[in-house]
């Protein structure tokens, strides 16, 4: 007998709040944490618009020792850890027995880091470099700035796998704690806003274009005509059912089944793609027992891009067939923008909150569904909803795809 | 056929949980393919020399441990519309070689969906961003391409490979530095007892980088000429590139396809020392913590141990507190069971190494030999196991454990065990 996996803390850094409650309300209030870009704007560059992170201030999270040796990432990796634990109200004395692991899902790592670094070293010589930005050159290096803050002694991982690392991230914890590896996992995903992805994203053509029609990313709107890149950071504290239950935690959700699959044509073939995505949403209600109609909404990783949203909504018709008119969707990246790592533990935390509170957000400006569109139910305004089950989908660029199903827990 | 219904190690194991390795493919400074691999390894070759790789001369050291023999072309890829760079032509080379290895393994033309990879890596692809900040630097932001996002991020190597081999089960990246090809080789080991996947590509990649190089040069970590491991005069390590992957599968399933087993994944161990960020804990507690993890999952005794491939920088702390680590672990038997570093040869191959380092220890029991620590004269009396010093040796390895740390205070072992036939 597998061990199950609760679900029992949350912890967010977003442009819309730093819990999934705050972020919930926003996102079902209709606001939005897409802006103009300031430091940007005059460049003549395609996109004008990003969800940042204007007002992070570690030292709101992390207080009593050196915040130098941190770059931003780990920064707000540790930040989000440190919420996601606390939320799980379990503290460092508590958790001083057990080994805590922590697994972190990263597009980028500390890139911006990386290439200050390599520029230092180009610039001023390789004499010049610090050791201590040295060792955030590393991709793990906010999984390990985070567990040393956090004294988590367990399995320390970060896995990569585009905007889908977040999410994947949260998988590989679940699978930790069933084959019984841990019985405690903070997993989540961060990525920051930085120089190098924005200019990155820009050559791609993929972001909103300043001056279309809507300049904001929609998901799943037929006008849409991209999306904004976003950054933050979350995390989620998994545990071993039983584990929870003996030290009185309280279970906010329960992971029952994902799967991942990879569209090796990454995207180029679109019927591929669509069939790929199919086949994690097959697995992963298939590991979980459900029947796609006992699936009470679906929280997509649509996030305003012309093709993978279109992916994403035919592949939504085949898995649901005929219920997909009347399936519940939210895409809560119309508020956050694409936050890569970020964006998966945001869909799971609000996902969670969405089952405490039955308000599910809307996909804030939208008018018209594509042509075709299989799924009639997604709305442009909050709904409320009695839901005890999820689908959670992340799709990358680059071919990755995973779906989850969590569950209220039943007793 | 294969019979592993047997085991001495660990009778309790049914041939569907037990893990095979059934394909090995290197690609390092001193050999391309498991054979010429093996082959130097054993001889004791070097694969240190002056870099090629960049301009050295700002720097106090030059030397690193570069695949000079490898030609990209005859790893061309073919489906991935952009051009991939270094770490990702050495993973396809070494995935290919493994897959051809891998007796009769035939990657199907349609999806193959249960078919994944997973690639450890330090840097993923370092000279991408290094090609960004020489056009930054130079003003010349319009050069940046529109493939940066498309060849740069962390997951790039697991991409590019699966894009090329047509895979369509888990694909995804372990960046955990230089324990990242332990972390890989877990990682499928998960996903193949969960029954997510039937065939797993587990390895790692890295190419030489100019980032890695100053920042260990800045740490006064790299060796002015020699890579000694455990020597009393070592003075450091050299930065080194390369790839590895192995075919890992369920034992059932190589048994269908009638495939040959060099050893089974036994199990492994990980831990943090959550400590600092470069330095190891003093008292080597993770380290230890990763050994015992390791072996308990594995169900194997310490004195069950044949052959420990060392993480083995050859920096003076890490050997040191190596040593330590292997002794609380082991007590009295750290004394018999041989520990040797192919790094005294190859170098640290970063995110590759521990993945090349695994291809040694599934080849010491396959073949009855073990690699030796090349460069080890004057041993220190604060390292003083048997670690295999300058010639190869015969000795049957039943089971063989492998050792990788990482920044980040990552530790990391892997039993590989005889797979009884």
């Amino acid at each position: 007998m597998n061990h199950r996996v609760a679900i029992t803390g949350t912890g967010l850094i977003s442009p819309l709040g730093d819990s999934a409650g705050d972020l919930l309300s926003a996102l079902c209030g209709g606001r939005t944490g897409v802006s103009k870009l300031q430091d940007f704007s005059s460049n003549g560059h395609r996109c004008h618009l990003a969800s940042r992170l204007l007002h992070f201030r570690p030292e709101k999270y992390l207080s009593g020792r050196p915040l130098r040796p941190l770059d931003r990432a780990s920064q707000l990796a540790t930040a989000a850890c440190g919420l996601a634990l606390r939320d799980s109200n379990w503290s460092s004395e508590q958790r001083s027995n057990f080994d805590v692991a922590l697994v972190l899902g990263t597009m980028f790592g500390g890139m911006h880091t990386i290439a200050e670094f390599d520029r230092t070293a180009l610039v001023s010589g390789p004499a010049s470099v610090s050791p201590m930005s040295f060792a955030n050159t590393v991709i793990n290096a906010a999984a390990g700035q985070a567990a040393i803050w956090h004294n988590l002694r367990g399995v320390n991982s970060t896995v990569a796998a585009g905007n889908v690392s977040g999410l994947w991230a949260a998988g590989y914890a679940a699978d930790l704690i069933r084959y019984r590896q841990s019985n405690a996992v903070l997993a989540g995903g961060v990525d920051e806003f930085s120089v190098e992805s924005f200019l990155g994203f820009e050559r791609t053509g993929l972001l909103c274009a300043n001056g279309a029609s809507p300049e904001r990313p929609i998901p799943f709107d037929s006008r849409r005509n991209g999306f904004v890149l976003g950054e933050g950071a979350g995390f989620l504290v998994l545990e071993d059912l039983d584990h929870a239950e003996a030290r009185g935690a309280r279970v906010l959700a329960e992971v029952k089944g994902y799967t991942t699959a990879f569209d090796y044509s990454q995207g180029r073939d679109s019927t591929l793609a669509v069939r790929t995505l199919v086949r994690s949403m097959h697995g992963a209600l298939s590991e979980s027992g459900f029947a796609p109609d006992d699936i009470d909404f679906v929280s997509a990783s649509a996030n305003g891009s012309v093709s993978l949203d279109c992916v994403e909504l035919m592949a939504l018709g085949l898995v649901f067939g005929d219920s997909a008119n009347e399936l519940p969707v939210t895409a809560i990246k119309c508020g956050i923008g694409e936050a890569l790592a970020a964006s998966g533990p945001a869909q799971l935390s609000t996902a969670i909150e969405t089952f405490r509170t039955g308000k599910l957000p809307g996909v804030v400006g939208l008018e018209e569904l594509p042509l075709g569109c299989p799924l009639k139910g997604i709305r442009s305004k909050a709904i409320e909803i009695a839901a005890k089950r999820a689908l959670i989908n992340a799709v990358g660029f680059d071919g990755h795809c995973l779906s989850i199903v969590l569950a209220s827990l039943d007793k | 056929m294969l019979d592993c219904s047997v085991n001495q190690f660990h009778p309790r194991r049914s041939r569907t949980n037990r893990i095979v390795v059934t394909g090995l493919g290197v690609v390092t400074s001193i050999g391309i393919g498991r054979e010429l691999f093996w082959k130097a390894l054993l001889s004791g070759c070097s694969g240190v020399g002056p870099v090629t790789a960049f301009d050295t001369s700002r720097y106090p050291v030059h030397l690193g441990a570069e695949v000079k023999a490898f030609k990209p072309e005859h790893y061309a890829f073919t489906h991935v519309p952009w051009p991939a760079d270094r770490a990702s032509q050495f993973a396809l080379a070494a995935a290919k070689l493994a897959v051809s290895d891998a007796a009769a393994l035939s990657l199907p033309d349609s999806e193959a969906e249960g078919i994944g990879i997973v690639v450890g890596t330090t840097s993923g692809e370092p000279r991408v961003i290094e090609r960004f900040d020489d056009d930054y630097i130079a003003g010349e932001n319009e050069r940046i391409g529109h493939d940066f996002i498309s060849t740069y991020p962390c997951g790039v190597l697991a991409t590019n490979v699966a894009c090329e081999l047509g895979l369509g089960g888990e694909v995804v990246t372990i960046p955990t530095a230089c324990a990242a090809g332990n972390h890989a080789i877990a990682y499928a080991f998960n996903a193949l007892r969960s029954g997510k996947a039937q065939v797993m590509l587990a390895g790692g990649a890295d190419s030489f980088s100019r980032i890695t190089y100053a920042g260990f040069a800045r740490l006064g970590a790299i060796a002015p000429d020699l890579c000694q491991p455990f020597d009393l005069n070592r003075r450091g390590m050299i930065p080194g590139e390369g790839a590895a992957f192995l075919v890992l599968e369920r034992l059932d399933h190589a048994q269908v396809r009638s495939a040959r087993a060099y050893a089974e994944v036994a199990g492994y161990g990980l831990s943090c020392d959550a400590h600092h960020m470069t330095a190891a804990h003093p008292q080597a507690q993770g380290g230890a913590r990763a050994m015992e993890i390791a072996l308990k999952s594995a169900q194997v005794d310490p004195s069950q141990v044949d052959y420990i491939s060392a993480h083995g920088t050859g920096t003076p702390t890490n050997d040191r507190l190596e040593t330590i680590a292997i002794k609380r672990v082991f007590g009295d038997y750290a004394y018999q069971v041989p520990v040797s570093s192919v790094k005294s040869m190859l170098g640290h191959a970063m995110g590759a190494a521990s993945a090349i380092e695994a291809v040694a220890c599934v080849l010491a029991i396959a073949d009855g030999r073990i690699p030796p620590t090349i460069n080890l004269i004057n041993p220190d009396p604060e390292c003083d196991l048997d670690f295999v010093p300058l010639v190869a040796r015969s000795h049957k390895v039943n089971v063989a454990l492998n050792n990788a740390y990482a920044f980040g205070g990552n530790n990391s072992s892997v039993v590989f065990a005889r797979c009884e036939t």
